[in-house]
């Protein structure tokens, strides 16, 4: 091997090798958010006699997820608690309303008795279940439980059905 | 000759000393920096004749950009980057500080001018075959400053942290989730993290005033270095009569080719324009008025209207509806009309992403002889219906919104 072609491989591996000690910490860096490990603690939300039956009710909770980085203050999100009349047995539901589609905010419409989301028009029964619109699924649930009357929910998240 | 004379002589003049101690210290620096030599390289060249003032948006859209980076350097006098206080800053701005209010309604309008002249830039390079032999990587070049100017557009849309911003930065980052396999952790590296939280407005931030500006600038370099290596094509009104040419007429139009001409390899009398001009000052006295013009309206429309903010964000407010930025208003169109799990990675990858890459195909799909738009039907047409059906999409966009 010629000295200058030692040289100009001497030159191509410490460039290289150069290049991978700054990139790999930064790829690193890009990736580490999948890899975030979340707590998800309970929240009080309401007294569930103040719930009225067939009227989805919304409850403002900080739903502190430490996922969210450094999040302060915590992240108010809105659950709708909804009593429903379902083959005569009423079912408590907590749901959530991020729109399945975009994630915008959904809200209950008094007047036409859906769950309407303002970006696409995205629209859901009282129960969450889809009824136009581009949503691909029904609106999700927060995980629940009731200690006495106290209804708490947490930030996981199970598909409606 | 003659004309050759002239020419120095006013570039000349711009680089003449004026009196005795500032001759002596300019000659001091040019000797050592070579600023005369420096300034003839840019200004001493040929440019087509006709058609000037069109070719005056790509400097424009230049002017925009270094406007965009002055004011955008200044909003970070006052703005923070973070969930917490990137609304009060600007709030603060907006109420208690006149001029910072200003730069950021130039920062604003300047986007939005911004677009529609880059866009005219694009319309007019499209029509005047510009992207042909031997220019076809200033239209790929071109686009890539396009996309770029987009995502400067989207990211500094969601600076603010106002209601508005903070339901854009959602759907842009929930877009990625419609991705296949890997859609989660996409939306997860864009959010950092789950939720929309205070990582991903310090991403954004990153993104716009660092990420995106140093791609841009040197792309724009090179952009420019493209265009002075070619020359400008301009448009057919400078190659009337091309073709009935002889052979003996066109070797002498090449020989008597100024300097960036001719460009080659160039289709069969279209290397030189039929009569040229000096940039300096012809072109350039034309970009100057129209930059100038472009800036006014900015600056009056910042004063006028400025930079509007609304109520801090809020994830759980409900009575408020989210539209999109209006030169989004097509692609937010199509997350309407591919609904459905299986059809909605359709409207935000497949159908963007195939018209992108017949965008930058553009010049390697149109195997059309001539310039003129009439004689090249073939790109004409599907580009004009690719046009009217991103202002279509756009008023069906707004009819919706409206009527919500
Ligand atoms: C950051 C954005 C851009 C800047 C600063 C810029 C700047 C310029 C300038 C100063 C010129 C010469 C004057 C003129 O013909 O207008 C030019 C020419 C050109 N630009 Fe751009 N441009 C930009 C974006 C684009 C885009 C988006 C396209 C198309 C997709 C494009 C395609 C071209 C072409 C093909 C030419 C050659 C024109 C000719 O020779 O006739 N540019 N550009
Ligand atoms: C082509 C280049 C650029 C474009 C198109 C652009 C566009 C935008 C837009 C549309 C906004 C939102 C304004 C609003 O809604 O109030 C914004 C905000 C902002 N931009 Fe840029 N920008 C560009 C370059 C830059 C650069 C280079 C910097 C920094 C050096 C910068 C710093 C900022 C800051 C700090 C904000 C937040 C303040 C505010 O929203 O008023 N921008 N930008
Ligand atoms: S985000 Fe709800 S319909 Fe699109």
């Amino acid at each position: 091997m010629s000295r200058r072609r030692f040289m100009i491989m001497g030159i191509n591996a410490a460039g290289a090798a150069t290049g991978l000690l700054i990139a790999a910490p930064i790829v690193g860096d890009i990736l580490s958010p999948v890899f975030y490990k979340s707590k998800q603690p309970w929240v009080m939300v309401a007294d569930i006699r103040h719930v009225p039956v067939g009227v989805p009710t919304a409850y403002v909770v900080m739903l502190n997820d430490s996922g969210d980085a450094w999040q302060v203050p915590a992240v108010p999100r809105t659950v709708y608690v909804v009593k429903a009349n379902l083959s005569n047995a009423v079912q408590l539901i907590t749901l959530s309303n991020v729109c399945t589609h975009m994630q915008c905010d959904v809200h209950w419409d008094v007047n036409l008795q859906v769950f309407l989301c303002p970006c696409h028009g995205g629209l859901y029964s009282m129960i969450g279940t889809n009824i136009g619109g581009p949503p691909p699924q029904p609106l999700f649930r927060y995980q629940h439980k009731l200690v006495g009357t106290t209804l708490y929910v947490r930030n996981v998240l199970t598909e409606g059905q | 000759m003659a004309e050759e004379l002239e020419r120095s002589v006013l570039v000349g003049r711009l680089t003449r000393p004026i009196s005795g101690l500032m001759a002596t210290t300019y000659r001091w620096v040019d000797e050592r920096l070579g600023v005369t030599d420096l300034v003839h390289q840019l200004l001493y060249e040929a440019v087509p004749r006709r058609g000037a003032w069109a070719y005056s948006l790509g400097s424009a859209t230049l002017i925009l950009i270094v406007l965009q980076i002055v004011t955008g350097m200044f909003l970070l006098w006052t703005y923070v980057p973070s969930t917490t206080e990137a609304w009060l800053s600007l709030n603060f701005i907006e109420h208690h500080d006149e001029f910072a209010a200003i730069v950021r309604g130039m920062h604003l309008w300047g986007a939005y001018i911004l677009f529609v002249v880059i866009g005219l830039h694009m319309v007019r390079t499209f029509v005047s075959g510009s992207y042909k032999k031997p220019r076809e990587l200033n239209w790929i070049v071109g686009v890539v400053l396009f996309l770029l100017v987009l995502g400067l557009g989207i990211t500094g849309a969601m600076l603010p942290w106002d209601q508005a911003a903070y339901w854009t930065a959602t759907v842009v980052t929930h877009v990625v989730d419609y991705f296949p396999i890997f859609g989660t952790q996409l939306q997860e590296i864009l959010r950092g993290g789950p939720q929309m939280g205070p990582a991903t407005l310090t991403r954004f931030f990153a993104i716009h005033i660092w990420l995106l500006p140093a791609l841009l600038v040197p792309l724009i370099g090179l952009h420019l270095i493209l265009l002075r290596r070619h020359g400008e094509h301009g448009s057919w009104v400078n190659y009337e009569g091309v073709e009935e040419e002889t052979e003996a007429e066109r070797a002498e139009r090449m020989a008597r080719a100024e300097a960036p001409y001719p460009a080659l390899p160039s289709d069969p009398g279209y290397a030189v324009p039929m009569d040229l001009d000096d940039f300096f000052p012809s072109q350039v006295f034309k970009d100057a008025l129209v930059s100038f013009g472009l800036v006014l309206l900015i600056f009056i429309m910042a004063i006028v209207i400025g930079a509007p903010i609304e109520r801090a964000a809020n994830p759980a407010a409900l009575n408020y509806v989210p539209t999109p930025e209006w030169f989004f208003l097509p692609l937010d169109q199509l997350l309407v009309q591919f609904p459905q799990a299986w059809m909605i990675p359709v409207g935000v990858f497949i159908l963007p992403g195939i018209g992108t890459t017949l965008l930058i195909l553009v010049p390697f799909l149109d195997r059309t002889p001539g310039r003129q738009p009439w004689r090249r039907p073939e790109v004409m047409v599907p580009a004009l219906f690719v046009l009217l059906f991103l202002i279509f999409e756009a008023m069906l966009a707004v009819n919706r919104l409206f009527n919500l």
